[in-house]
């Protein structure tokens, strides 16, 4: 057990690494000058080179990667060329906002979806299961920034129920801090059920025809003490290694509804670090958030090891 | 080897992690804002973040919009754009023009505690002219600086320039503390009326009351609330979160009239325009050129682009500086016109030019689409790249490699600063321009002692640009600002400054 | 059974829509797309503006037509390659040894695991921005769910009785896959395409929201979206037409996707 566990993380590892060489190989062939970006529109060659040099940008490219490693490795992850901040900073100063729509938006969808999807399958057929697939699929289709777009008008321009844009943070109250990522969290969570509510409907499905289920009824159980007592309980671990998955895509994919809800998040970062060509910046962002969907994914690893040792490492990672 | 460096990499993010879930409470704790019943808290909702907070390294508006409040110039302007003293008390210009002496106000300090005296004048002033300063060339001019005595700085310059003076009143002339150099970006130490409380980049940036500043402040504590997206802008306003916002012409309608809001509008001493790269072929005969300019129709273009909130122009002049001639009507939108001197050029066939925009400035792209839509009625088609902005600075400023592109120049006090950039030899010549008759107006107006005769110089390059056209002018456009009732004192200044301390809020 | 007949009729429907507007804008536009009327900006629907006319007065429905066809292009094109590329690897790393088989499948596992819209966002970073740019950027990360479908397919059927026949008759890895598996594989493949073009059409018009995919003057979607959402508060109704396109074709590949899906696959199989 250990033993299986201590090859995922080294494997995390190696990925990680493989990881920071990719970014930093690829990063090196973006177009645009970064001395160049610094210095404006008025400075002359001489400066321009001067800067070159003390960036480290006149050296090759191998020695500039295992500088970065090196400074990574002292706790140094590089400084924006355009804040001035240190990237560590910058990057810990967004994480809560992130990690709050994140794990928001999961607190909502998840249960949810747990409940539509389990209902959707014990009535299979029904009006009820008809509605249920129907929501799923909307969820996957509707693009979240035409949902942010109209959630926006309607309940925020029009009703006043939620502000229009920003974000409170939780020091200065509780509610105000939910208040300001709830509309946010709302429509990246309908985007997760779709995916959520298709998992826990065919966990269900499977779990109502096996073995168990039968012998369960054989032994004169009723149905429905079978189902609580069974049925529910694997259908709900199941799905876990791919609720890991999903948080940790999610972590990453928030880019698009922070820039609509303008929330000083880890995806604006990355998408004002893309337009200005911020190098060091987008280096550490993608780091981290490789590093992120990583550790989420070890931890999901971790916790259906413990929720149900007879899960085979191995068969944890697969999805559909 | 490679192993133990993963290994290292990973405990070091976990540490990170570590760091960050205790960090973070305590951090947002002294953000906390106290709900004190008196109001002395102005909210100005920005676009975007400052370039840093180090003004003498960066040609960012966004930098020196708030760096002005943190240090000081030796002079400033008026919002008519009459320069007055600012660290300086009282200055001197030599007969001769070549020595300029400033008196320093008493007991000056920087934010930090340490003396603002002559040498650190001097110290900040060479900073200002080192080799990594976007500005040196702007000071080359500038030979010898000494200290008379504590309070008194001597600039001699190399040759006349008769509005040296100017140039100390720009924000990157801000007066540094060298001390702290290498920290300026994120912490600022000036002499002027605030300093930096808290700066968190794509969320807020918070001033507070700097206690060595002698002079009347009216609000102790300033924040700017950054804000990329207009509407979220306009509905925190109307919640009464913010005090002061700007607004595109779109919005305005909604302010106007009600006594609940004040709406400033003001030019805001910049140029718009599409220039023209002389380099290619087409665009090198004038009579192409000249189409251009028949074709586009400007009134239809800032209606359109900035809801006709802007002054037309049609030479490379703001209409607030007092040398301003008006050749807004010298091509009137004449598409037949623009086709006859097509077909003189020889491009009776039609023509098709690259048109490059920069992606950050929305204005600037739509105005682009709308000016590419008048010239294919006339048989120029465009070709439109969007760009981002390191791109363009790059590949169409500095390198050249463009046929048309829409940008801004933003306001300058001294009119050959502002037109300099169409001598032959300038660096900034992004349009490849070159006439001998500019080049030597352009040294002679530099050594004119003559005001009157200053003036007219300056009057026949704008006519020769007017004639000639390197670029479709279109517009020195207004600045719209909407404030709530009870803020007063906010005003616009000819050069892209705010000016916090004079802003109070009344009852 | 009967239920499953509808989500294919209904996906077919969707997308016979968005195929009808793309194939209709080649004959015949409202008006042309590109041609400005800034007299009469922000239009409400009318009898000449059937959807009004946008922020310049151009008529959405015909820029909303032209716009298919970008939509449609991108999606056939990124798909395509990314189902090709990831046939190949996919087949590679089911045919090839256990060593390169783990380290191939643990690169896609890592793919997998990368949020979609962000893997986009690098590519177009260093690539540049642009139509071709999204093609290639939207192929590669359809790559990894493409390999993985083959490489479990292909190692499902290794075991079979025919293949394990023709193997032994002296078939290479090659012939095996292409004339024995390839066929079994069709249906599957032919689902996952469907759904994936779904999938590709909306990550095209993210990457225009953001600025990073179709440039202007083009039209694309996402990026009318994009331009309505600075007029959202004063000029509402300009956001409704292309997102509800964009949401009819999107809804529509991965209704037949799924539709196909259960008819096709799923004779009694997994859920």
């Amino acid at each position: 057990m250990i033993k299986i566990f201590g090859k995922r993380l080294i494997s995390a590892l190696a990925v990680l690494l493989v990881v920071s060489l990719i970014t930093f190989f690829v990063l090196k062939w973006i177009p645009g000058d970064p001395a160049q970006l610094i210095l404006g529109t008025e400075a002359s060659q001489e400066s321009l080179e001067a800067l070159r040099e003390s960036m480290g940008l006149n050296l090759p490219w191998t020695t500039q990667y295992w500088n970065w490693l090196v400074n990574l490795f002292h706790g140094d992850w590089g400084s924006s060329y355009i804040y001035g901040e240190s990237v560590r900073t910058l990057i810990l100063q967004r994480l809560p906002v992130t990690f709050s729509v994140t794990i928001f938006s999961m607190v909502i969808a998840v249960p949810l979806s747990a409940l539509i999807g389990i209902l959707a399958a014990l009535f299979k057929d029904s009006p009820f299961d008809v509605l249920s697939r129907s929501l799923m699929q909307l969820g996957t289709a509707i693009p979240s920034f035409w949902l942010g777009m109209i959630f926006m008008i309607v309940f925020a321009a029009q009703l006043k129920w939620f502000p229009v844009t920003g974000y409170t943070p939780p020091s200065e109250g509780f509610f105000a801090f939910l208040h300001s990522i709830a509309l946010p969290s709302i429509i990246l969570a309908i985007g997760e059920m779709g995916v959520l509510i298709r998992l826990f409907r065919s966990s269900m499905l499977s779990a109502l025809q096996q073995d168990f289920m039968q012998s369960a009824q054989v032994k004169g159980l009723p149905r429905a003490m079978a189902i609580v007592k069974y049925a529910l309980r694997s259908a709900i671990i199941a799905p876990i290694t791919v609720i890991g998955n999903q948080t940790a895509k999610l972590f990453g994919g928030t880019v698009i509804i922070e820039t609509i809800f303008a929330l000083p998040g880890i995806g604006r970062l990355l998408l004002t670090s893309v337009e200005q060509r911020d190098i060091e910046l987008l280096q550490g962002i993608v780091l981290f958030i490789t590093f992120m969907v990583v550790f989420i994914n070890l931890i999901t690893d971790l916790l259906v090891a413990a929720a149900n040792p007879l899960i085979r490492m191995e068969t944890g990672g697969k999805e559909s | 080897m490679k192993k133990l460096i993963s290994i290292g990499l990973s405990t070091l993010l976990l540490a990170g992690l570590a760091a960050c879930s205790s960090s973070t409470p305590s951090e947002s704790e002294t953000a906390a804002p106290s709900a004190a019943a008196e109001k002395n808290e102005l909210v100005m909702a920005l676009a975007v973040d400052p370039d840093g907070l180090d003004p003498q390294r960066t040609t960012a508006a966004s930098t020196f919009q708030i760096t002005n409040n943190i240090y000081e110039p030796l002079l400033t302007v008026t919002d008519q754009g009459e320069l007055t003293g600012a660290l300086a008390d009282s200055w001197e210009v030599s007969e001769d023009g070549l020595t300029l002496t400033f008196t320093l106000r008493e007991n000056a300090q920087f934010s930090n505690g340490n003396p603002c005296d002559a040498e650190a004048v001097i110290a900040s002033f060479q900073r200002l002219k080192a080799e990594d300063s976007p500005r040196a060339a702007d000071y080359a001019n500038i030979v010898s600086m000494e200290a008379a005595d504590e309070r008194t700085v001597v600039f001699t310059t190399e040759t006349l320039d008769v509005a040296a003076l100017s140039s100390f009143a720009y924000p990157w002339a801000a007066i540094v503390d060298v001390t702290v150099a290498d920290t300026l970006t994120n912490q600022p130490v000036g002499t002027g009326p605030y300093t930096l409380n808290q700066w968190i980049p794509q969320q807020s940036l918070s001033l507070t009351r700097n206690e060595t500043y002698p002079g009347t402040v009216n609000i102790d504590n300033i924040e700017f609330r950054m804000m990329p997206d207009a509407a979220s802008q306009i509905s925190a306003f109307q919640n009464g979160e913010l005090d002061i916002i700007s607004v595109s012409g779109d919005q305005v309608a909604a302010f106007e009239n009600n006594p609940d809001y004040n709406v400033i509008q003001a030019p805001a001493n910049s140029l718009q325009l599409m220039a023209m790269n002389l380099d290619n072929e087409a665009l090198a005969d004038v009579r192409v050129r000249q189409a251009i300019n028949y074709a586009v129709d400007k009134d239809a273009l800032i209606e359109t682009v900035w809801w006709g909130y802007g002054q037309k122009i049609g030479s490379h002049y703001p209409t607030v500086l007092k040398e301003y001639v008006d050749h807004s009507e010298d091509y009137t939108y004449d598409p037949d016109r623009a086709r006859e001197l097509l077909n003189e050029a020889g491009y009776s066939d039609g023509l098709t030019l690259q048109m490059y925009l920069p992606q950050n400035y929305t204005a600037y792209v739509n105005a682009g689409q709308v000016i590419a839509d008048q010239l294919e009625q006339v048989g120029i088609h465009c070709e439109i790249t969007i760009v981002e902005w390191a791109t363009w600075l790059s590949d169409v400023y500095t390198n050249r490699q463009y046929d048309l592109t829409v940008v801004g120049h933003t306001g300058r006090l001294d009119p050959y600063v502002l037109l300099a950039r169409y001598d032959s030899q300038s660096g900034e010549n992004y349009f490849n321009y070159s006439n001998p008759e500019v080049d030597q107006l352009l040294s002679d107006y530099q050594s004119e002692q003559d005001e009157a005769v200053r003036t007219q110089i300056v009057q026949q390059i704008q006519a020769i640009l007017a004639e000639e056209v390197p670029a479709l002018y279109i517009q020195d456009p207004i600045s719209l600002y909407v404030t709530q009732s009870d803020v007063e004192g906010f005003t616009t200044y000819p050069i892209d400054i705010y000016e916090m301390k004079n802003v109070r809020f009344v009852q | 059974m009967k239920k499953k007949k509808i989500t294919v009729i209904l996906g077919a429907i969707l997308i016979s829509i968005i195929l009808l507007l793309c194939v209709v804008s080649f004959f015949w536009l409202p008006f042309d797309p590109d041609r400005m009327d800034t007299a009469n900006r922000f239009a409400l629907p009318s009898m000449t503006h059937l959807l009004g006319t946008d922020q310049f007065g151009r008529d959405v429905l015909s820029r909303i037509m032209i716009a298919s066809r970008s939509a449609l292009l991108v999606g056939l094109c990124s798909v395509s390659v990314g189902a090709l590329i990831g046939l190949v690897v996919g087949a590679i790393a089911a045919m090839s040894g256990p060593r390169l088989q783990s380290l191939i499948m643990r690169v896609i596992d890592g793919f997998m695991a990368f949020p979609g819209i962000l893997l986009a966002m690098m590519l177009v970073a260093v690539l540049g921005k642009g139509q071709i740019n999204a093609v290639i950027a939207i192929g590669i990360f359809m790559i990894p769910s493409f390999s993985r479908l083959v490489y479990s397919m292909i190692l499902e059927n290794k075991t079979r009785l025919h293949i394990k026949a023709a193997r032994s008759y002296g078939c290479g890895p090659v012939r095996i896959v292409v004339s024995h598996i390839f066929p079994d594989m069709l249906p599957r493949l032919i689902t996952q395409f469907s759904s994936s073009i779904g999938g590709a059409i909306l990550t095209e018009s993210s990457l225009s929201f953001l600025g990073l995919g179709i440039q202007p003057p083009s039209a694309s979607w996402g990026m009318m979206l994009s331009e309505a959402r600075q007029y959202v508060l004063s000029y509402p109704f300009i956001a409704i037409a292309p997102g509800v396109v964009l949401l009819v074709a999107v809804l529509g590949f991965n209704l037949l996707g799924d539709g196909l899906n259960d008819r096709l696959v799923q004779r009694g199989g997994r859920a």
